[in-house]
């Protein structure tokens, strides 16, 4: 049997990728924040869709535990929970309302999703996607935070869920995704050395595969340089 | 909160209750949980202002095991640790309303994990991030940010959340703890811890995070007998 897997934020940027990866191989069902319509050209031929906002974490979850019902999930092999947003700039003008977004649909959208999957994952395997920067980023203040929370949640989980379930966190170091356009940041000239979204899949479905729980996908140090000016 | 008091400081706290009547300390009575409530506040907080010092101490915790407790606990924990200290500093910085030292406190955790307290951890280390990242930004504005690590503290909150079997007397004075923090945030450190051990467990934790956080777990998870909220 093919293994069951879950993939959100999977119609754009590494999702997207992941997604087209593993088809075939796997049976997906995909969560994304756009209607069907607008997404089923793009979407693998086999997979399931379902609409589930991460920006409310509490519907999205609900939603997605209706669709793991109708499709008769009772377990998950694997669930990437990818979903990612952020918002750029002076981190003392950004607004209540989009630090209040970022920290939902990237660290407590994962949380509320962990935390209705449980039981669907005995046996399976929960990956969480983060980001290098975890490590702080001042033009990403509360994007860099919610990543380092998502840190703090697996390396908890992974102790706390040990021969239950395994719990990993991959970092993906800057990839041509549309997440920096939308949150307002131009990338410039830095995005030609940018990883494509297919190449950071391939490297994240290799940290899949290993033991490791904590995988940091970057490039080498003189090209990390080069893209995060504000580091010197 | 006694302490700037005692030094001198004109205080204004936000908090779920009034400063008890004998404190001089200006109240402003807010559930930090409550979204509309805080911006509900803004205006007031601001007026309070320009502060000097702005320290961010609100926090509650969730210990048991992860799946056990209700989402609603969660939800509650990442609005009064993480988001609402993100928007208040974010806020007050934004508006003009400090000129000086801004302290964020997060957690020893930030450097051990914790097991058996998922998302305070993931909270907490969403602050401490948070801080490290606005640091420069900040200090532009005149602004300096340090962010406090307390270790285990002899408090209510510990109390209530500690596995049965632990030892108070080992954890710290919080009194104690809180000089030696607010003298590290008024000489403008990046970091404060609350005594000398914890600075210990945190560059443990940073050499050797893996055994850190199994013993972490033995010395917790695996002790806690109940589900706490």
């Amino acid at each position: 049997m093919k293994s069951r897997m879950l993939i959100t934020g999977a119609t754009s940027g590494i999702g997207a990728a992941l997604a087209a990866r593993y088809a075939g191989r796997a049976d997906l069902l995909l969560a994304g924040r756009r209607p069907y319509e607008e997404v089923a050209a793009t979407l693998p031929a086999d997979a399931h869709y379902v609409v589930a906002d991460q920006s409310e974490p509490e519907r999205a979850a609900a939603q997605i535990g209706k669709a793991l019902a109708d499709l008769g999930w009772e377990t998950l092999d694997v669930v990437v929970l990818n979903a990612g947003t952020g918002w750029s700039g002076d981190p003392a003008t950004e607004p209540a309302a989009s630090i209040r977004n970022t920290l939902d649909a990237n660290l407590f959208a994962a949380v509320t999703l962990a935390h209705a999957l449980a039981a669907l994952l005995e046996g399976g395997q929960l990956v969480l996607v983060g980001s290098t920067a975890r490590r702080g980023a001042p033009r990403f203040a509360s994007y860099a935070a919610a990543k380092a929370g998502l840190d703090g949640l697996a390396r908890a989980l992974s102790e706390e869920w040990r021969g239950k379930v395994r719990v990993k966190i991959v970092h993906p170091g800057p990839t041509a995704t549309g997440m920096h356009a939308k949150a307002g940041f131009h990338t410039g000239r830095a995005r030609a050395l940018f990883a494509p979204p297919e190449m950071m899949a391939r490297l994240i479905e290799r940290a899949i595969a290993r033991r490791r729980i904590r995988r940091t996908i970057s490039f080498p140090q003189y090209l990390a340089a080069a893209v995060t000016p504000w580091r010197r | 909160m006694d302490l700037l008091l005692a030094r001198g400081y004109d205080v204004v706290s936000i908090d779920l209750n009034p400063p008890h009547t004998e404190c001089t300390a200006v109240g402003i009575v807010c559930d930090l949980a409550d979204r509309e409530a805080l911006d509900r506040n803004m205006a007031a907080i601001f007026a309070g202002g320009p502060y000097a010092v702005v320290i961010l101490n609100a926090g509650i915790s969730a210990t048991g095991r992860f799946e056990k407790m209700p989402v609603e606990a969660y939800r509650k924990l990442m609005k009064v640790n993480a988001e609402a200290p993100m928007v208040l500093a974010s806020a007050l910085a934004n508006a003009g309303a400090l000129k000086g030292h801004l302290c964020f406190v997060s957690s020893l955790s930030h450097f051990t994990g914790y097991p058996g307290a998922a998302v305070y951890a993931a909270s907490k280390d969403a602050l401490a991030v948070y801080a490290k990242s606005i640091r420069k930004p900040f200090a532009k504005r005149g602004i300096a940010v340090t962010v406090a690590y307390p270790g285990p503290l002899r408090t209510e909150h510990a109390a209530r959340h500690a596995p049965p079997g632990a030892d108070a007397a080992r954890r710290r004075d919080p009194a104690l703890a809180a000089r030696t923090m607010l003298d590290a945030v008024l000489a403008g450190k990046r970091v404060a811890f609350s005594d000398p051990r914890a600075r210990t467990v945190a560059v443990a934790g940073g050499l050797l995070p893996g055994v850190m956080a199994r013993a972490m777990r033995r010395v917790i998870f695996e002790k806690l007998d109940r589900d706490v909220w």
